[in-house]
């Protein structure tokens, strides 16, 4: 049994059909990366596999239990065995970074504050954040802000990680980071994860199998070295960057020829 | 043309009912929510300071404001049938039955209510909420209920303060600038007064902490849209619970004071 289940997932909002019969399967310990254009449902995929968004229809099974089924306190407990890594972070600005990490320690374990403290020291350095838990949110930069976001969803030990676009906007060097400290905590924790990104050279490093998503339909989901083979043109013209294709909806303007350097 | 008023009209109604209904089950979940655990106390205690501390002075200012001002209108509109003795006993009726209360709530509805709408709009724009609901915490037990029972609590407690500095604010127009006798007007603010009329003032004070906190907070965490979205809840918030405010005051005072 696969420890996530995406079984014909339809989302829509309004006319707007964002997700149309997806079907995923990943299996335990399994990495798992989603790509895709802006728009094509993949922090949709994300929110449907957390419960924060009910599907229209299809489900998503986690360790067989059907999320949309489940009472609330059911989905907590089920919560409590998934890290979410949002795209901008969204760590609590009220706090320092040390409550961040600590909050679901202090809310879900009955532990002593010592231990709470040791935990937080140890997740912090599994990220390369230590030293940093006297520091508000508003003090660090956006990458730093995403590995201190990593450290709280692993705090509680989760056996899911999802993490959704963590290096949009960030520079090379700090997408290089970023994707390092995924393949650390994959290696390290040994949990299973799902990475939604836009940048495949961190892709092709995290990823066991790699799923695209178009216009809210599974493309193709398979090994790296399959996927980057595959001759489907859309997954070519994602390969390549290249603005013509039949990626885009809208066809772009015709390039302009750049303008030959002065002698 | 009549088809599309109809049309317009029923959607408006709808719509309406919609709202409502959110409110209701938002503030349903929240009664619901208050005995579950985990109690968190550090989290109570920062909204008791957020909401009653810092609200302090500007109930103290305006209660002084407006009972002098009422105090002011009084004394001149008595001295027109030579009855200024009568002065400082409505003063204190106005001041316990309607004053106090009112001008705390509206007064905290713009303080406290804006503070939570935004704080709540902010926290649900930058997913800090769904954060939340990922590390299986229900927002409405961890950001509803502190800011609830702080409401609830304080809002009365600052109705006692509102009170105790419109007798003062009274006093200083009565006795120190209209020169009435300070034992008179110690005496007679209290004349038409019963210890029900401090009971409604509290009764309603509560009402009112429920109104503030439930609006500012169902407010906030329904908000959408970015900037725009946290700019407007607080402005929605103030306008909701004043109103509501106002209404309910009308019925309780109607039904209490039979």
């Amino acid at each position: 049994m696969a420890l996530i289940d995406v079984v014909n997932l339809s989302k829509a909002f309004g006319p707007k059909v964002v997700l149309s019969n997806v079907n995923l399967q990943v299996q335990e310990g399994e990495s798992l990366v989603v790509l895709g254009g802006s728009g094509t449902g993949k922090t949709v995929l994300l929110r449907n596999i957390m419960g924060l968004l009910t599907p229209d229809s299809g489900h998503v099974a986690i360790e067989g239990k059907i999320i949309a089924q489940l009472s609330r306190k059911e989905l907590f407990k089920v919560r409590q065995s998934i890290g979410m890594c949002f795209q901008m972070a969204a760590l609590f600005d009220s706090m320092t970074v040390f409550e961040n990490v600590a909050f679901g320690l202090r809310r879900h374990l009955e532990i002593t504050e010592d231990e709470v403290q040791a935990r937080v020291e140890e997740c912090l350095s599994l990220v390369g954040m230590k030293g940093t838990d006297k520091l508000k949110p508003a003090e660090l930069s956006g990458g730093m802000k995403r590995r201190v976001g990593f450290a709280r969803a692993i705090a509680l030990k989760p056996k899911i990680l999802l993490f959704d676009e963590p290096t949009t906007g960030l520079d090379p060097v700090m997408t290089d980071v970023i994707g390092r400290v995924i393949l650390d905590l994959k290696h390290e924790l040994g949990v299973t994860t799902i990475t939604i990104t836009h940048d495949l050279k961190s892709a092709f490093e995290i990823a066991d199998r790699i799923a695209l998503l178009f216009r809210g339909e599974c493309i193709a989901c398979e090994p790296p070295a399959a996927f980057k083979v595959n001759p489907h043109p859309v997954i070519q013209q994602f390969l390549r960057g290249d603005a013509d294709g039949p990626f885009l909806q809208d066809p772009p303007p015709p390039k302009r020829r750049t303008q030959e350097a002065h002698p | 043309m009549v088809l599309t008023f109809i049309d317009k009209t029923g959607a408006s109604v709808l719509s309406a009912l919609d709202t409502a209904g959110d409110f209701a089950t938002l503030a349903g979940r929240t009664f619901a929510a208050i005995f579950k655990r985990p109690f968190d106390g550090k989290n109570l205690l920062n909204q008791f300071q957020a909401v009653g501390v810092h609200s302090l002075p500007v109930v103290i200012l305006t209660s002084v404001a407006v009972s002098m001002v009422f105090a002011v209108q009084l004394a001149f509109g008595f001295r027109q049938f030579q009855a200024e003795g009568l002065a400082s006993q409505v003063e204190g009726l106005a001041i316990v039955r309607e004053l106090g209360p009112v001008i705390t709530g509206l007064m905290l509805s713009g303080r406290i209510g804006s503070a939570m709408a935004a704080e709540l709009g902010t926290m649900q724009v930058t997913e800090q909420i769904d954060a939340l609901e990922c590390l299986a915490t229900d927002p409405i037990h961890y950001l509803f209920v502190p800011r609830f029972l702080a409401a609830i609590v304080v809002v009365p407690l600052l109705t006692v303060v509102s009170i105790y500095v419109g007798f003062w604010g009274g006093y200083m127009i009565l006795v120190g600038v209209e020169g009435q006798s300070a034992y008179v007007y110690g005496h007679e603010f209290y004349k038409l007064l019963a210890f029900r009329d401090l009971r409604i003032a509290l009764y309603k004070a509560f009402v009112f902490g429920m109104i503030i906190s439930l609006v500012g907070c169902w407010r906030g965490y329904r908000t959408q849209g970015g900037a725009e979205g946290v700019g407007n809840a607080p402005t929605s918030s103030v306008v909701t619970s004043s109103l509501w405010i106002l209404i309910s005051d009308f019925f309780l005072t109607k039904l209490l004071l039979v």
